[in-house]
């Protein structure tokens, strides 16, 4: 018995998580230093690489379209969030109120999340499609339009076109947060606020929506930086950014300068500009997870 | 107003009439795929589209597995996912639960490190990880992506494991120790046989993670023989012509493998879920 405990039990702790903190510093920290290492070099593949200070951030936020593309960034991630966001509690509150075949309607609901984002988008640019598409050619025959429905044809229907194909995607992790968090609440609360007189639109905004809110608001700070930084969907849609540019985000600037444009330097220094951003909605997130009852 | 607002909202029916609206909408590009994949080549190419396939064939899915390289692509998904999953869990499961169980001083700062390194984008990594698997000769190789899988997936899998592990009941750990029994064979003895089936759904999640990559491989490998599905489905986008029939029937290919995985594991990855990401 004293054998056993001869190292109390936090050094047993540090002991038997030390080498998964050895993977991460090796695998997360190293690649992360040296990306920032390598935003303050030159780095272009054409001349030697030597250390230029700020000159690619310099190259970065002097680029014409920058804040364009940053503001674009925040349009793409607010929409695909506030679209998930209001789906999701949609389908939750459903889902609460079934007595029978919420398991079914549940299973179908989340099927998007086993489908890559990839295809997700190739499959909307399809369905999108004014000529060979049913989007289009079921507003037709319902009569909603007259003539077929190209939402490539302009920069604000191609977003939303992008924003539905990611949104569809990341609906049905939030449906599942939220419908939890709606089932955490006591339904002791339901019945007292009966005896008061509340209806159920006050037993929403009073009881459902405040007591879920924390959870509800951890799971769509996740999926805000998670669409803040992703762009597989806008990649397969519209690639190249679609008309006028209108779905080139700061991932798709990125991406352009590592695999097109080739110049790394710069590259690293846009990879630490997305780096600084997710960060910011990362750190009220780490706020909200950390954060105390 | 608000009387007939509520009649209709407190109705029996209208959760069902509600869910079967959105039901359709998340369905609709599943259904889609699925009738696509038994059409002919020129039957995409109809304008109006034809929603039923006029003579369903299955010419769509054998070019795809016989004549594209789509088993080949799988195979190289598969492989490296299940890897890339094994190591992930592995490692992380002995650190979550030290985390968990066993807090020092300094393990909020820890988890407070692994939790930072979920909020950096995997986008950023990509140029860093590039070079050093340049560096180390990797690129080209399924070891590469499997590093890589590694770094995508490890940050969130211990969080979700600690998630897991603080729900453990510590009395059950306790009570083992006073019999006798090692902290590390309560690991082994306890721990594993009795949550095998959470983590097995924090292993899906990982694994449809790692499935669902597109970017890595795809600027990390360039022969066919190594690519993953994901990259594989860019076989079928032609400069001059998409054929969506074979991309669908390939489509089909890439989402069964996870979609039996995440629907056998769903209700477990429902609990590991809420408990890791949401609640304390």
């Amino acid at each position: 018995m004293n054998k056993t405990k001869s190292i109390s039990n936090s050094a047993y702790g540090a002991i038997l998580s030390i080498p998964g903190l050895v993977l991460m510093l090796a695998w997360v920290l190293v690649p992360f230093t040296y990306v920032i290492y390598l935003s303050f070099m030159r780095y272009d593949n054409m001349s030697p690489v030597v250390f230029s200070g700020f000159d690619n951030y310099m190259k970065v936020f002097t680029d014409y379209d920058f804040l364009i593309i940053v503001w674009r960034t925040i349009t793409f991630s607010a929409g695909s969030t506030g679209f998930t966001l209001i789906t999701s509690i949609i389908l939750a509150l459903c889902l609460n109120r079934m007595i029978r075949g919420s398991a079914v309607f549940r299973s179908l609901v989340v099927m998007p999340w086993a489908v890559p984002l990839i295809l997700s988008g190739f499959l909307w640019s399809w369905m999108f499609h004014p000529a060979f598409g049913p989007i289009s050619d079921l507003l037709m025959k319902f009569g909603v339009r007259d003539e077929a429905l190209n939402i490539y044809k302009y920069p604000s229907t191609s977003m939303m076109g992008v924003v539905i194909a990611d949104a569809w995607r990341r609906i049905p992790f939030l449906t599942i947060v939220t419908l939890a968090a709606f089932q955490g609440i006591l339904q002791e609360l339901y019945d007292a606020s009966e005896v008061d007189g509340a209806d159920s639109i006050n037993n929403f905004f009073y009881i459902t929506l405040p007591l879920a809110s924390r959870p509800i608001m951890v799971g769509t700070l996740i999926m805000f930086m998670f669409s803040f930084r992703t762009i597989d969907v806008i990649y397969s849609m519209t690639p190249g950014g679609g008309i006028g540019k209108c779905t080139y985000v700061l991932g798709t600037y990125l991406f352009d300068h590592i695999y097109e444009i080739l110049d790394f330097g710069k590259a690293a220094a846009i990879s630490v500009v997305l780096i600084f951003f997710t960060f910011l909605i990362g750190a009220a997130f780490i706020y909200n997870t950390l954060r105390k009852e | 107003m608000r009387g007939v607002l509520l009649n209709i909202i407190d109705h029996k029916a209208t959760p069902y009439v509600i869910m079967v609206a959105f039901a359709m909408f998340m369905l609709s590009p599943f259904i889609w795929m699925t009738l696509s994949a038994f059409k002919t080549h020129q039957e995409t190419f109809l304008s109006p589209p034809t929603y039923f396939p006029e003579k369903p064939t299955l010419e769509a899915f054998s070019n795809a597995w016989f004549e594209a390289p789509i088993p080949t692509y799988l195979k190289n998904s598969l492989l490296t996912c299940i890897i890339s999953t094994l190591i992930v869990i592995v490692a992380g499961a002995f650190t979550a639960f030290a985390l968990s169980q066993f807090p020092y001083k300094g393990s909020n700062m820890v988890l407070g490190l692994f939790l930072f390194t979920r909020t950096i984008p995997p986008m950023a990594m990509l140029l860093p990880y590039y070079l050093i698997l340049m560096k180390m000769n990797l690129l080209n190789t399924r070891t590469g992506i499997v590093l890589y899988l590694i770094y995508l997936n490890y940050p969130l899998v211990v969080w979700l494991l600690k998630g897991f592990f603080d729900s453990f009941p510590k009395d059950l750990i306790e009570s083992a120790i006073v019999d006798g029994c090692s902290r590390t064979g309560t690991i082994f003895r306890i721990v594993v046989p009795v949550t095998a089936t959470g983590i097995g759904a924090i292993a899906v999640v990982a694994f449809m993670w790692a499935w669902n990559e597109f970017f890595a491989p795809f600027l990390f490998l360039h022969y066919d023989e190594l690519k993953p599905i994901t990259v594989g489905l860019y076989y079928f986008v032609g400069d001059e012509v998409t054929y969506w029939n074979r991309m669908s029937a390939a489509g089909i290919f890439a989402v069964v493998p996870s979609l039996i995985f995440f629907l056998a594991a769903q209700k477990y990855i429902v609990k590991g879920m809420t408990a890791g990401a949401v609640k304390q």
